[in-house]
């Protein structure tokens, strides 16, 4: 029963948000607010029908109801109750309910909060958001229904990829998803001015905080992924320039550059064409993403499924892009821009040059990433390109990036003077230098990292300079320093949660720098008893032992880890044997610590427990990626608190 | 117009050194996907390949001291000695598939930095879970040997 | 100027046509598989004992169209999906010069059975103990299903579940080739 339930439900939603679309485009020409009214309950249905069928599947999951082939397959008797509710999105057709449901919500939010607000945009915004949830139930109707019967029930399930039972694989899709859906709002603003004809500067100020929050959730999406690469994987990593993390790494680049140059465009009125592009660019790479990791096209570590989803999506995605992208020359001559950069030393041309560095890093990835199918295709050379590539382009970029984001904030608009620059940079550049000298005599060698502790003590310097500043003229006013702080942070939330945003990058910058440069590794094959010697750690083989868990079965090693001063700890790094796969998993211990992880996975063992080969790692100020993330959600809590009449 | 030539140089500067960058990064760093045979048809060494293959039967040798790996690649017509230090992945067995990401050498071998067992995506244990080798056996013998 | 910018601004567009076109090229090769050197050449010749007793060997099947399917018990669900497909194809396509064989690779012998059972097949299919059969073909995973033609030539290979139009197809082409 429940298949068809399921079934019958998406179809009736996909029924609806076709309606709904065409219905309110139809309003958004003619302006009868009957139909926009009717395409509103059209998306509330929606969203129940779409919230209805994830709870179907998650029932079907708790009460494994192996007769739907997507629980049979990711989930069995063996599975914890937990992992029984996320393996709703642990592969490809529950991810995209997710997706839809989201999608399907965002709608909803979009129609509580806009409904009295914006008529001439709303029915257009309307239109595209229940169009794109349209093609969603769309591909949960054909290539990937998840209400598919299994006929004969088998008794008992495949069960859910071992790697996938982990907390980061819980959360790691929701938040990427939350910000791959999130730019849904800005794209359908950005469609709705198009379509109006109303392009000035509204569209943008409606959606900033949209993108900001699409742009965050992608930011934490990547972090935990990167968390989950680096804890369960085993290693020792947390990117690798796979083709998967590549198609999420995309529309955050084009999505950074977005909330930047919009600035501009508020500003100055300029940029107006480059935004709009820029905004249907990082929708249509969302959509890419999904196409890149769904087609099969380009091969990944990341096992996933193929079939004809791949075309689906290209299909769509070949829409998006000529639809959007012809209405924005159909309204090329309303997009003049009213404003002209004046000088090379302005805010206007820093952030220029953020934009022309995102879009170049967002190019290249692009590049590397389909330098295989573009070398068949042309040579017809079975090719690739490994991180070398990524790495060699990107880096400059980035360092780049990270000087301009200390220049950016603090440039003077339209012209800088001499006087401006001085004032505000030769202070900072200084310390910024003298942080490289001291760095060099303090023997660190590698000239990246030096480059990137000066880039980030730069802008450091920059942000703190500023900030100094700013409360010293509220306390000339009379107040006091925690009041002036305060009430900085909350009248002038936007730049300075910005600014925290900022202090997030460089922490995550520099956990990047120094985990490439300093971290250690070594395997070795070790006797019981016998030590092996890294970083200063002493990690010693103490016996090897087997257990039967829940679901699998676990061979666990047992080391003792003691470093220089005497501290003692014990891992336990274990290879779990899951029926459903062939090749063991192996479980990683480690001991996170602010400037170092101890880090040990075991590799081969001999039969009678005597001898175990291991991978040991001292991994270097990994953790500064975890902190940054952290930073980041209290800079982006801060940039997106409500408005507030500024103090006259 | 002087304002506008200023940019338009730096523009061109910028496109030059980012066709720079990507024309160093992929002559650096490009791999080729290789089929033992083609491989044997042209070695060049130096040069980075990703070679698939299937591991010969009798050829998979490896030393947990030394962690050094060696077997032979083979696609069924020809067979390319292959050598790494590391630990097997876990899927890696004779007569199964594998890829392997390296060099050739001039001494004629081929130089494994990685290799990533082929697995097939679907797969299903037999209802009895007793084609995994010997759960029980390694349980009992780890038993006997832990907690000295 | 204002000619060539009222034609120009479609040229944003027009600039993705290409990148989709090129995607959609991505389609026609698949990036896992490793080309098969096998595809045109001789198929390796194999005997083996199947499941019900007789021996098969493809030296005794000249003349005719083969295929051969490698699957396993434990190779859920694509073995499962393809299973009465095979069965459909064996037996629209018995009477026509045409043999199916199953090989049954990695597998135990019990479960393998009840496999055959449950789906009932009527064609040959014969365990590979020592995996030899599979090393000649090169088999990565199962399913994999190899054509071959009269001249005991290998022609085409497909990975994964074979569907009705993936059989009939293949085995229509090499039957129209006339020995």
């Amino acid at each position: 029963m429940t298949p068809e339930l399921g079934y019958a439900a998406t179809v009736v939603a996909f029924g609806l948000a076709l309606y709904g679309s065409i219905a309110s485009a139809v309003a958004g020409r003619t302006g009868r607010t009957a139909l926009v009214q009717s395409s509103e309950r059209a998306a509330v249905g929606v969203w129940i029908l779409v919230t209805g069928c994830m709870l179907l599947l998650v029932y079907a999951f708790l009460t494994f109801d192996f007769s739907v082939r997507y629980v049979a397959i990711n989930t069995n008797r063996g599975t914890p109750f937990y992992y029984r509710i996320t393996a709703l999105w642990g592969a490809l057709e529950g991810s995209i309910i997710l997706w839809t449901w989201m999608l399907a919500l965002y709608t909803l939010i979009v129609v509580v909060q806009y409904r009295r607000r914006h008529p001439e945009f709303y029915p257009w915004v309307l239109s595209a958001m229940m169009g794109i949830a349209a093609f969603f139930l769309l591909v949960m109707t054909i290539p990937a229904p998840p209400f598919e019967r299994l006929t004969p029930v088998p008794p008992d399930g495949r069960g859910l990829n071992p790697l996938l039972q982990d907390s980061g694989m819980i959360t790691h899709p929701v938040a990427l998803y939350l910000g791959f859906t999130g730019f849904t709002v800005p794209f359908a603003f950005a469609i709705a001015a198009l379509a109006t004809g109303r392009i000035g500067d509204e569209w943008i100020t409606i959606t900033r905080r949209w993108t900001v929050i699409a742009w965050y959730f992608l930011a934490l999406g990547l972090l935990i992924g990167g968390w989950w690469s680096y804890h369960v994987l085993g290693w020792g990593g947390y990117w690798a320039w796979d083709p998967v993390e590549n198609a999420a790494v995309l529309p955050w680049l084009t999505g950074t550059a977005l909330l930047h140059s919009v600035m501009i465009q508020e500003r100055r009125r300029m940029l107006k064409i480059w935004n709009l592009t820029l905004v249907i660019l990082t929708f249509s790479l969302t959509i890419f993403g999904t196409f890149l990791t769904r087609s099969g096209i380009i091969g990944s570590v990341h096992a996933f499924s193929q079939g004809s989803i791949g075309a689906f999506f290209l299909g769509f995605l070949a829409l998006v892009l000529l639809t959007s992208f012809s209405l924005l020359a159909w309204r090329m001559d309303r997009l003049k821009a009213q404003g002209e950069l004046d000088s090379i030393f302005s805010r206007e041309s820093v952030f220029l040059l953020n934009n022309v560095f995102l879009v170049a890093a967002a190019f290249t990835v692009f590049f590397g990433t389909i330098f295989p199918l573009l070398s068949e295709a042309v040579r017809g050379v079975k090719v690739s390109v490994g991180a070398p590539f990524f790495n060699l382009v990107n880096i400059p970029l980035f360092l780049g990036l990270l000087i301009l984001m200390g220049v950016g904030p603090l440039i003077a608009w339209r012209r800088a003077s001499a006087d401006n620059l001085r004032r505000n940079f030769l202070m900072p550049t200084a310390v910024g230098v003298a942080a490289a000298v001291i760095a060099r005599a303090l023997g660190i060698a590698n000239s990246l990292v030096l480059l990137c502790i000066a880039a980030v003590v730069f802008v450091t310097g920059t942000i703190v300079l500023d900030f100094l500043r700013a409360v010293r003229a509220r306390r000339r006013s009379g107040d006091g320093w925690a009041a002036a702080t305060l009430g900085l942070l909350r009248r002038q939330n936007r730049r300075y949660g910005g600014f925290v945003v900022h202090l997030g990058i460089l922490v995550v910058a520099l956990g990047v720098a120094g985990s490439n440069a300093w971290s250690l590794h070594t395997e070795t094959t070790l006797g019981r008893g016998e030590s092996v010697e890294l970083g200063g750690y002493r990690v010693r083989f103490d016996g090897l032992r087997a257990s039967e868990e829940s679901n699998h079965f676990k061979v666990t090693g047992t080391f003792t880890v003691s470093n220089g001063v005497g501290s003692r700890d014990v891992l336990y790094p274990a290879k779990k044997y899951y029926a459903q796969e062939q090749n063991p998993i192996a479980y990683v211990d480690y001991r996170l610590g602010l400037i170092e992880d101890v880090y040990l996975v075991l590799g081969d063992f001999a039969r009678d427990g005597s001898q175990a080969t291991i991978k040991l790692q001292v991994n270097r100020m990994v953790s500064w990626l975890w902190l940054g993330g952290l930073v980041l959600t209290l800079g982006t809590g801060l940039a997106i608190l409500p408005d507030r009449k500024k103090a006259a | 117009m002087k304002r506008r030539a200023k940019f338009i140089v730096g523009g061109v500067f910028i496109l030059g050194a980012l066709g720079y960058l990507i024309y160093a990064g992929v002559s650096q760093s490009v791999v080729y996907f290789v089929t033992p045979s083609e491989l044997m048809a042209a070695p060049v060494s130096g040069k980075t390949y990703r070679l698939g293959g299937m591991v010969q039967a009798g050829t998979l040798k490896w030393e947990p001291k030394s962690l050094d790996l060696t077997f032979a690649v083979s696609d069924g017509k020809t067979a390319v000695p292959v050598r790494h230090k590391g630990t097997p992945p876990d899927l890696f067995a004779e007569g199964r598939g594998a890829v392997v990401e390296g060099t050739w050498t001039a001494d004629g071998h081929f130089k494994a930095a990685t290799i990533l067992a082929k697995h097939s995506e679907e797969y299903k244990a037999p209802d009895d879970g007793a084609a995994e080798p010997g759960y029980k056996e390694l349980l009992r013998t780890l038993q006997g040997s832990s907690g000295k | 100027m204002s000619g060539s910018t009222r034609w120009g601004r479609w040229a944003i567009p027009l600039a993705a046509i290409p990148v989709i076109v090129l995607l959609a090229y991505g389609f026609r090769t698949d990036p896992r598989a490793i080309p098969t050197p096998l595809v045109g050449k001789p198929a390796a010749a194999f005997r083996l004992k199947t499941f019900d007793g007789p021996e098969i060997s493809l030296e005794g099947l000249r003349g005719r169209v083969v295929v051969i399917n490698f699957w396993a018990s434990w190779c859920y669900p694509a073995c499962y999906e393809e299973a009465p497909v095979l069965e459909r194809g064996w037996r629209a396509y018995k009477d026509r010069e045409v043999m199916l064989v199953g090989i049954n690779i990695q597998d135990k012998e019990e479960p393998a059975k009840r496999f055959l059972a449950q789906f009932g097949h009527t064609f040959p299919n014969a365990p590979d103990p020592a995996g030899r059969v599979s090393v000649d073909y090169g088999v990565y995973g199962v399913p994999e299903t190899f054509f071959i033609d009269r001249a005991g030539r290998i022609r085409a290979k497909h990975v994964g579940a074979v569907t009705d139009a993936i059989f009939s197809a293949n085995v229509d082409r090499l039957l129209a080739e006339r020995p």
